[in-house]
């Protein structure tokens, strides 16, 4: 019953994200930006799950009770990232005015040779980081990621840009933090996001716009055993076309002794959780986690 | 549950010392048992971990790019006959 639920959904978010690409490459950005506004008011009316958790995230984020027209703006930003992300990964990215900031700490440490963890999450477009480093052949980058994560999301997009693909590191197997080291070793910058917990993943409850949140602690403990630098990186879109890449370095290294390690990686998983909220501060329609980010059952995004 | 061979046991040694599984004896663990998952229960960062720890010890290098790669790690009598196979030391 369920089983058949989920799959009647995957089919309607298929068809309304090829309805996306097909209005985007065809219609062009600012007719489809138009469509944007029906498909806001549909999901703040529709998606009720979405709704409350996007009041209960902007009520603390904003630091006052959030309106419903907050809330509309919240759905609003979501929506026209998902859409640029078709110009993103066709191609089409000179239409975006996407500005870099620190990029230096990226380049230099490529022109190095030596890879680095690329750690971002759900405050912003992970995609116009990709892009970039898609768009320039000569940045090396790979993504660590859950495959059936986005499934349907993935699948249009490598369609878009078959290239994407082979950049995917899957995670889920004996051999894919291999994958990941074997990338390190050659100079890539692995990509990841830190934000999200999955059911069966360890986390640590951190501080987050004054509350305990469950943040993974997975990309830490990745960063102590591969002993690579970590380097943070969020894709904030600002309205219109503009969009800022802000790039961060974290730490150079994680102490790699497995008995300290506990600590360490607690220390470092704090710090991210720190620097994501101060940058969700700043902007706050940015943030993509469209569940109860709090919950500490760590049920996650359904 | 089966005896060990000389070779097990040293490889079953590395994995408790790589992993710090303080609570187990090499005795305990049984060498057709799957090492991820079930059996042992370990995960990704565990198995990078054996990786490097088995480049390091035997010097090969196992390669997530190995066709085998699933098979190596299945349980402890294939990851050693794996290293048996392959070791430059």
């Amino acid at each position: 019953m369920s089983l058949q639920w989920t799959a009647q959904r995957e089919r309607g978010s298929r068809g309304s994200l090829r309805l996306i690409r097909w209005i985007g490459l065809r219609l062009g950005r600012p007719a489809a930006r138009a469509f944007l506004y029906p498909i806001t008011l549909y999901f703040l009316i529709k998606a009720k799950p979405q709704r409350l958790a996007s009041r209960l995230y902007l009520t603390r984020a904003l630091g006052r009770p959030a309106t419903l027209f907050d809330i509309a703006r919240h759905i609003h930003c979501f929506a026209a990232t998902i859409l640029d992300r078709v110009f993103l990964l066709s191609g089409r990215d000179r239409l975006l005015d996407i500005r870099l900031h620190n990029p230096e700490c990226v380049l230099e440490r490529i022109d190095s040779g030596r890879g680095f963890l690329l750690l971002g999450s759900h405050l912003g477009s992970f995609e116009a980081v990709r892009a970039l480093a898609i768009g320039r052949r000569s940045l090396p980058l790979k993504v660590l990621m859950v495959p059936e994560h986005n499934q349907v999301i993935t699948e249009i997009l490598h369609a878009l840009n078959p290239q994407a693909a082979e950049t995917v590191i899957p995670l889920g197997t004996p051999e894919s933090l291999l994958r990941v080291k074997e990338s390190l070793d050659q100079g890539c910058m692995v990509g990841l996001l830190g934000d999200r917990s999955r059911p069966e993943e360890d986390t640590l409850a951190c501080r987050f716009m004054g509350e305990p949140a469950p943040f993974p602690t997975g990309p830490m403990t990745l960063a102590a055993a591969t002993r690579a630098p970590v380097v943070l990186f969020f894709g904030l879109y600002r309205g219109g076309n503009r969009y800022d890449v802000v790039f961060e370095p974290l730490t150079e290294g994680i102490a790699p002794e497995r008995r300290q390690r506990a600590q360490a990686v607690e220390h470092w998983t704090r710090r991210y959780a720190e620097r994501l909220e101060h940058h969700a501060r700043h902007a706050p329609y940015n943030w993509f986690n469209f569940y109860d980010f709090w919950d500490e059952t760590g049920i996650g995004p359904t | 549950m089966e005896t060990l061979a000389p070779l097990e046991q040293e490889v079953a040694q590395l994995i408790i010392e790589t992993l710090h599984l303080d609570d187990m004896q090499v005795s305990e663990i049984d060498p057709t048992a799957p090492l991820f998952g079930e059996g042992l229960g370990l995960d990704s960062i565990d198995a990078l971990e054996l990786s490097l720890a088995v480049t390091q010890k035997y010097g090969i290098t196992i390669s997530s790019q190995d066709p085998n790669i699933r098979s190596i790690f299945a349980s402890l009598r294939d990851l050693s006959a794996h290293i048996a196979a392959n070791r430059s030391r």
